[in-house]
């Protein structure tokens, strides 16, 4: 018991939890000022996500998104590329699974896996201009992949109004995906599950796409940590002099990293095609990408920290809509909430309480960015094996 | 002479359960020059960083000047006038000098910093003090000598008394060595206490007064420093007899195994640092490069190694030019290499040991199996090579970075040392670590050339270089000006004469040794 609790992960747990107490703490003393009922609008973020099966659906569908986009920046912030693209390649994901599911004249089955491929392969194609400019020229790859992400938008827009509007539609989107050509709901068509089922479509979209996260957070996790290649990408994210003179291909690694890691943010676009939109419609992305740093960073970078992450920040984001929408507090300071605990989380200084030792965060299966003193972490560790 | 520094059964546990100071008794008398030596990991950091505040001991007392005091951060230990020179220098390269001797405590004028004051305050400083600096000089144009000084400095500013010096020579050349010495004398004159942590015995033998020696955690004895040998303080320090001098078995040399050829290599600004350097490597032999520190030894190795391209020349493996080859194809011809950074190139800090262990063999069979990485193997594997080169870890999935210097070399060694080279390419294999580790990896250098391997080595330790090699080449600026057959032979008086340009042989001398 007491080397549980002594343990790392409890005391993460412990930190976790603690920034997440004080943070909504603090978000309940501004709630105190902005509110004439503030107890009913904080229950309403605190409580509503849960309130209604359609809500709960909700958050569900929005944390896989999440979840998706957090494990692509987890991949490259591993490899230490500081790399925002996920966006671009997310609509652009999205662009190609509603091309796809739209026009190519298949079958329901074939054609859901094509619009898969698609996606997957634009999202990763699209990290390679970024990729190779890094690679090959040294160009930073945070500003690229910021400036490739407004291209990519801009690219939606315009193939979306020239191409693919519908005439007849207010908005500006296509028509509706075909029913068959959606994913399915997640809960399989058993006798026994068939009332819950019925419920779930109807009030939900929470679809198959369950399944392929699970599926894409082992991968990944796998794949950083049990292959070659993940091998080479951590190597290279902790130290590209010792990955060079190991003989690693560190150019290839950088490259690899940010292409494989655009295969899930692809992955992210076809959920909000196939399964949230059903459509392609215009800003259909919402900055959503950029919130995928923020799961990874909560999950310390490490894949299967990131559907608690995911899971955890779309509560928050699904319990300020349902503040917004039944309170007088505006979602503007629910950001300001979430970004408070995201603060208080990110900041393992501010919690001397329960403030590990360096050298004990550096366990080896929870690699951080935060880039140590070298010598600092050498003295350190002489007092280790003293 | 009256104490006045205390330190009383300081024992410090880490949270996790690391015992690092074990009862250590530590005094240091007024106006003395006290070295403080033991390997690394010995408890030496721990116990200076608990006389400077920034960790708390668990158990113990701290007297000051006769009055016990608590340490709260380092603040409190700078309020009692206790200095510490980094062995990293802690100094921001963009601000002058003077900016950086006064920083947080800036001389005002009007709510303003005193830009003139600030200056004079420095010059008067060091002057006083023999330190000499350019006070307006940019800290990022000056060299490592230099900018110790201004370390010292800052800590002067703060009024200290009591200076600790962690590992100040470890950056040095051996004239700056002298120089810092010669500083640290005037301090001294001038009523300072110095403490003084090394691994170099012959410095403690030089310039120290008394020598306190520090094993596992707990303090075997202070003695005056002119009563004890070098041997008998390596004794005190490791346990045992150290040999300082090596006894190698009979050379038997070999075929020839790399060749290298007319190598040239130019610095970023167009300087030849390296001009047409040939010379071959043998089987079952140590060729040392023996040269003063800067004088392109760096770049023969980084070039050899793949991680820096030349501007010319060849080098010959299996009858194959590997010349500007990538590291990942020189490594796949059998050469290892040993770098002369090991915190740069040697390591990833937060990589847990094992993957330190397997950076050149992951990418093959057996380790790679299938598209996966077998980790158990790895585990396996790395558990023999812990044992086999008796690297100091609990486990092996813990971060490089918690060993201690001579570990972490112990890991690069039975890295390189295990891939079975052909040839080895070991630089400065034992800088900065301490005797029982220096012992160990000069043996093992031994046992693989005997075994039949060949091996480059340089190290700015004229007498490792010597010791250990077979043959000698001299370097300077970039060119090799001679070349001792019989390493056994020459005397250091007369390599240094090589070394410093003073003497050459000429190509014909040279051609049928090299």
């Amino acid at each position: 018991m007491k080397s549980f609790l002594k343990s790392k992960g409890f005391r993460e747990f412990l930190r976790i939890a603690l920034a997440l107490f004080i943070g909504l703490g603090l978000g309940f003393i501004i709630t105190l000022f902005v509110s004439e009922d503030p107890i009913n609008a904080y229950k309403s973020f605190l409580l509503g996500p849960l309130s209604r099966l359609n809500r709960i659906g909700d958050w569900l569908e929005e944390s896989l998104t999440l979840i998706l986009l957090g494990l692509t920046i987890c991949i490259v912030f591993n490899a230490s590329q500081w790399y925002i693209g996920v966006e671009g390649q997310m609509i652009l994901g999205a662009m190609a699974a509603g091309i796809v599911s739209l026009y190519v004249p298949l079958p329901p089955a074939p054609r859901i896996l094509l619009a898969f491929l698609a996606a997957m392969i634009v999202g990763a194609l699209w990290g390679l201009i970024p990729a190779l400019l890094k690679a090959y020229y040294n160009a930073n790859e945070l500003v690229t992949s910021l400036m490739l992400n407004t291209i990519a938008l801009k690219l939606f827009e315009y193939v979306l109004k020239n191409f693919i509007m519908n005439e007849k539609s207010r908005s500006v989107s296509s028509e509706s995906i075909g029913k068959e050509f959606r994913l399915g709901t997640f809960i399989p068509d058993l006798p026994f599950l068939h009332n819950i089922r019925e419920l779930w479509i109807k009030q939900t979209s929470v679809t198959v796409m369950v399944y392929v996260v699970i599926a894409a957070v082992i991968v990944v996790y796998y794949l950083l940590y049990k292959t070659p290649f993940g091998y080479e990408l951590r190597m290279v994210g902790i130290n590209g002099k010792f990955a060079r003179y190991g003989g690693i291909n560190v150019n290839r690694a950088v490259i690899m990293s940010i292409m494989v890691s655009g295969i899930f943010a692809g992955l992210a676009g076809v959920h909000i095609t196939l399964a949230i939109h059903n459509k392609l419609i215009s800003n259909m992305t919402s900055g959503l990408g950029f919130e995928g740093i923020n799961i990874a960073i909560l999950a310390s970078n490490n894949p299967l920290g990131v559907p608690i992450a995911g899971l955890l920040y779309g509560y928050l984001r699904a319990g300020s809509d349902v503040m917004e929408r039944s309170s007088d507090v505006s979602r503007e300071l629910v950001f300001v909430i979430q970004a408070m605990v995201l603060l208080l989380v990110t900041a393992e200084r501010l919690l001397p309480v329960v403030r590990t030792r360096i050298a004990e965060n550096q366990d080896s299966d929870n690699r951080n960015n935060g880039s140590k003193n070298a010598k600092q972490l050498k003295e350190e560790g002489e007092s280790h094996v003293a | 002479m009256q104490p006045i520094i205390e330190m009383k059964e300081i024992v410090k546990v880490y949270d996790n359960g690391v015992v690092a100071n074990n009862g250590v008794n530590f005094t240091v008398n007024k106006g003395e020059i006290h070295a403080l030596v033991g390997e690394n990991g010995a408890g030496k950091s721990t116990l200076m960083k608990i006389l400077y505040g920034i960790e708390q001991p668990t158990e113990g007392e701290i007297i000051v000047d006769g009055k016990s005091v608590t340490f709260k951060s380092s603040l409190d230990a700078i309020d009692h006038k206790i200095g510490m020179v980094h062995q990293n220098f802690m100094l921001v390269p963009s601000f002058t000098v003077a900016s950086n001797v006064v920083l947080g405590g800036e001389p005002l004028k009007k709510g303003l910093i005193d830009r003139e004051r600030v200056l004079e305050v420095t010059k008067e400083l060091s002057d006083q003090f023999g330190l000499f600096v350019q006070p307006d000089a940019i800290v990022d144009s000056i060299n490592v000598g230099q900018r110790q000084r201004v370390e010292i400095l800052k800590t002067l500013y703060r009024k200290a008394e009591i200076l600790i010096l962690d590992e100040p020579t470890a950056v040095l050349t051996p004239q700056e060595t002298q120089d810092l010495f010669k500083a640290i004398r005037t301090l001294v004159q001038q009523g300072k206490t110095v403490i003084f942590i090394t691994h170099k015995l012959r410095e403690v033998k030089e310039i120290s007064d008394r020598v306190t020696v520090m094993r596992h955690g707990k303090m075997i004895g202070t003695v005056d420093t002119k009563d004890v040998t070098r041997e008998q303080m390596a004794n005190m320090m490791v346990g045992r007899e150290v040999f300082l001098n090596i006894t190698k078995p009979e050379m038997h040399r070999a075929e020839k195994r790399m060749e290298i050829k007319d190598i040239s290599f130019l610095s970023e600004t167009g300087r030849p640092v390296l001009r047409e350097v040939s010379f071959n490597l043998y089987a079952g032999e140590i060729l040392g490069i023996a040269g003063v520190e800067g004088n392109g030894q760096t770049e023969l190795v980084e070039v050899l190694t793949g991680l820096k391209k030349s501007a010319g020349g060849r080098v010959i493996v299996k009858d194959e030019d590997i010349l500007d080859h990538s590291p990942r194809d020189i490594r796949l011809k059998g050469i290892a290499h040993i770098p002369e950074d090991r915190l740069t190139n040697g390591v990833a800090i937060r990589a847990s040991i094992e993957e330190n262990l397997i950076v050149d063999r992951y990418f093959r069979a057996p380790y790679k199996k299938g598209v996966m990485l077998d980790y158990k193997l790895v585990d396996t594997k790395s558990k023999e090579l812990i044992k086999q080169f008796s690297i100091l870890t609990p486990n092996g999935k813990l971060p490089v970075g918690s060993l201690s210097g001579g570990n972490m070399q112990k890991v690069i060694v039975a890295r390189e040392f295990s891939s079975d080279p052909y040839v080895l390419i070991a630089s400065q294999p034992t800088r900065g670590i301490d005797v029982g580790a220096t012992e160990f990896i000069r043996e093992e250098l031994v046992r693989i050339r005997t075994k039949g391997c060949a091996i480059l080595l340089v190290s700015a330790d004229l007498g490792e270089v010597m010791s250990l090699s077979d043959r000698i080449v001299t370097l300077y600026e970039g060119k090799i000006t001679g070349v001792f057959p019989k390493a056994a032979e020459v005397s250091e008086e007369e390599l240094g004469l090589y070394m410093l340009g003073i003497k050459h042989q000429t190509p014909e001398e040279m051609e049928k040794f090299l």
